[in-house]
């Protein structure tokens, strides 16, 4: 059995720090971003100033659009395409720079220069109150803290065992993380990290709150490369096939109790109309990479 | 039993005292569990009823065959008095086989033996598993309701409620009237447990035996009721639960939310004006919401019913369906109840159980959670420490 990905609350320097991934176990798992503060994470709850969406992408009938989340530790891309309506119109919802809140899916793009850059694909995107906002960041900072203190403590004492860790009330999937961010990031310096959350703090008690958002995306001086330039549209050919594909999830879908299809069951259905099982994994990759169809439990697929 | 025939009088036994060396016997029990079949003679190849199950007396639980079955009137909870039933032995264990040579008939809980406090073990309410039985507790009434049922033609009173010791609550549903009142402290012999919506239930019935005691160690129900929240991966960990808190973010709306049409027969949605059981049915309009709660341990699907929604939405259902005269897209207003809750923090109290999913709770309370962003920022200051 597997759960729903939790929505680890981090700060947009952590999603900028972390450049390591862990695939999960079992078929079709999960791939998980580590980062050296102690998160191990599929999907991600961010709070701060939203920039206005831009187009981006040649291709008309597919378009995607990105924005920047900046909060008071540095700024993240999110994106959002077609095949995530709901998401993409949110996205495109926001007109001017202000307050927002943002769940989605984190994503590492690795550069053929090595360099990797973290952005988020939307699931759902809104504006809020300033005082939301706020209230989000205080969550983040104090979630942010907790895990660092775990991993602080992990640290000191590699040899607390997880029990131990359990028995004070650690979630095995934090204790996991911890571990993970040592194992992966023997050199970082967490306790300048530490110090950068007093902005996000300062935004809680209502001073000085987000960055200049006013500033231009395309200036703002970040630590992560541009982004990557569009994937290369879909063949003809890919194009049926998602289009069979999907098709056929609908199918399923619609024909099922929970609302999910099955993933054995659409398998199948593909295979007898000459998607064979391979294709079909790939084509889904695809689609799931698109955000098109999402997976909240292993084997249950779903349109976005 | 009539004894007036000539056949000699069989000794009545509780199921605890089955031996295979005393058999036939006389016993009266309640159906556990019963599943009917059918077997494949190996002689003829003709197919021979059988009914096979657990049945209990309140001192023990043990299996039992019936072939030929009568129809009907094998319901789970029905009590049996079995005359000439045979006593085996399998792997260790004693069961039943009701053969043509049984007389069975109906009873009535009241002639089940009585189970004395004394002669059964006290066990912590967290270690009841469902077919528990003969055991007694030690507990705290935390909350008592009752509610009218139809149980065939008839009208019956249930009490449903929630019982805590030290190690923890459990469910209760009583079919008799204990007079159970809030805040009692209660010992209890002579229930069982069954498996009700995926968690345990303790049933009580006639031959429950209830004892008032000072209980001055057990928990104090208003205690229970108001209990912090706990983390969602704790509440994921353990399988659900009840009177369970969890706090967290919603993060998502699953299908079906936002207005729905249920069967007015058994209340299951309807797609297209058909219900799963009942085909084609006149679906009543109704509300409700399939929130996904995040504490950033984990996350819970919140059923949320109509009234709650209606609070949360700040519209209700007279007023979305006005709405969807209006919209375009109906999937339009789903999308505006998620535009009305996402990001906000809920503190939810109910029960909570588990499938494959995770786990949904059913709450008896949805409460908006405002911080103190002050005080919250002076807190997180002072964990951040000197020199930041
Ligand atoms: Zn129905």
């Amino acid at each position: 059995m597997s759960l729903r990905e939790p929505a680890w609350r981090v700060t947009a320097r952590e999603l900028e720090a972390s450049l390591e991934e862990e695939k999960g176990t079992g078929d079709r798992a999960t791939t998980y971003l580590l980062s050296p503060f102690g998160a191990r994470m599929s999907r991600v709850l961010l709070s701060g100033t939203l920039s206005p969406a831009e187009p981006i992408g040649r291709d008309e009938n597919q378009p995607f659009w990105r924005s920047r989340l900046a909060d008071p530790t540095g700024s993240i891309a999110v994106t959002a395409g077609s095949f995530q309506p709901r998401a993409m119109a949110q996205l495109r919802a926001v007109t001017t720079p202000g307050p927002a809140l943002v769940v989605g899916k984190t994503h590492l793009y690795r550069g053929r220069d090595g360099v990797a850059y973290v952005s988020v694909r939307a699931e759902a995107v809104r504006a809020v109150a300033e005082a939301d906002e706020r209230s989000i960041l205080a969550e983040i900072a104090r979630q942010t803290l907790d895990r660092l203190d775990l991993v602080e403590r992990v640290e000191r004492g590699p040899t607390v065992s997880d029990e131990e860790l359990r028995r004070d009330g650690v979630p095995a999937g934090w204790v996991r993380a911890a571990r993970a961010s040592l194992a992966r990031y023997p050199q970082v310096d967490r306790p300048a990290f530490r110090r950068e959350l007093a902005g996000v703090i300062r935004a809680v008690a209502g001073g000085a709150a987000a960055p200049p958002s006013a500033v231009p995306p395309q200036v703002r001086v970040t630590r992560s490369p541009p982004p990557p330039p569009p994937p290369a549209p879909p063949t003809v050919a890919e194009r049926a096939e998602e289009s069979l594909f999907l098709d056929l999830l609908d199918e399923v879908a619609d024909g099922s109790v929970d609302g999910y299809a099955d993933w054995k069951e659409l398998v199948e259905r593909t295979s007898a109309r000459g998607l064979v099982a391979e294709r079909a994994e790939a084509v889904l990759n695809r689609l799931e990479e698109e955000g098109v169809v999402e997976e909240p439990i292993v084997g249950k697929l779903r349109r976005s | 039993m009539s004894s007036s025939d000539a056949a000699p009088t069989l000794p009545e036994v509780r199921l605890r005292d089955l031996r295979p060396a005393v058999s036939p016997v006389e016993v009266v029990a309640r159906i556990v569990t019963a599943d009917r079949r059918e077997v494949t003679r190996r002689s003829d190849g003709s197919r021979r009823p059988l009914v096979s199950g657990l049945l209990s007396d309140g001192t023990a639980t043990v299996r039992f065959t019936w072939w030929d079955p009568p129809r009907e009137g094998l319901d789970r909870g029905a009590v049996l008095r079995a005359v000439g039933a045979e006593v085996r032995e399998f792997r260790g264990r004693s069961e039943l086989v009701f053969t043509w040579k049984t007389r069975i008939g109906p009873a009535s809980g009241a002639e089940l033996p009585a189970v004395d406090g004394d002669d059964v073990p006290q066990r912590p309410v967290r270690d009841l598993r469902a077919g528990d039985e003969g055991f007694r507790l030690e507990v705290r009434v935390v909350r008592v309701a009752s509610r009218s049922v139809s149980v065939g033609e008839e009208r019956r009173v249930v009490y449903d409620g929630l019982l805590a010791d030290r190690s923890g609550p459990i469910a209760f549903s009583a079919w008799s009237d204990f007079r159970l009142g809030v805040g009692e402290a209660v010992r209890l012999a002579g229930g069982y447990v069954r498996t009700f919506r995926g968690r345990p239930q303790l049933v009580l019935d006639e031959r429950t035996v209830v004892t008032r005691i000072d209980g001055a160690e057990l928990p104090d129900p208003a205690e229970l009721l108001r209990s912090p929240p706990r983390s969602i991966a704790e509440v994921e960990d353990e399988g659900g639960g009840v009177a369970l808190a969890v706090e967290g973010i919603v993060v998502g709306l699953l299908p079906p939310s936002g207005l729905v049409y249920r069967c007015p027969t058994c209340g299951r949605s309807v797609t297209s004006g058909i219900c799963r059981v009942h085909g084609q049915v006149e679906g009543q309009p109704d509300l409700r919401a399939r929130l996904v709660l995040d504490d950033g341990t984990g996350a819970v699907t919140v059923n949320v019913a109509r009234a709650e929604t209606e609070r949360l939405w700040g519209i209700t259902l007279e007023e979305a369906r006005a709405r969807l005269r209006d919209l375009p897209d109906p999937s339009l207003l789903e999308e505006q109840l998620f535009e009305s809750v996402f990001g906000r923090r809920l503190r939810v109290r109910g029960s909570g159980t588990k499938d494959d999913f995770g786990v949904t709770v059913f709450p008896e309370s949805v409460e908006r959670v405002d911080l103190d962003l002050d005080a919250t920022a002076d807190d997180l200051t002072a964990r951040l420490g000197p020199g930041a």
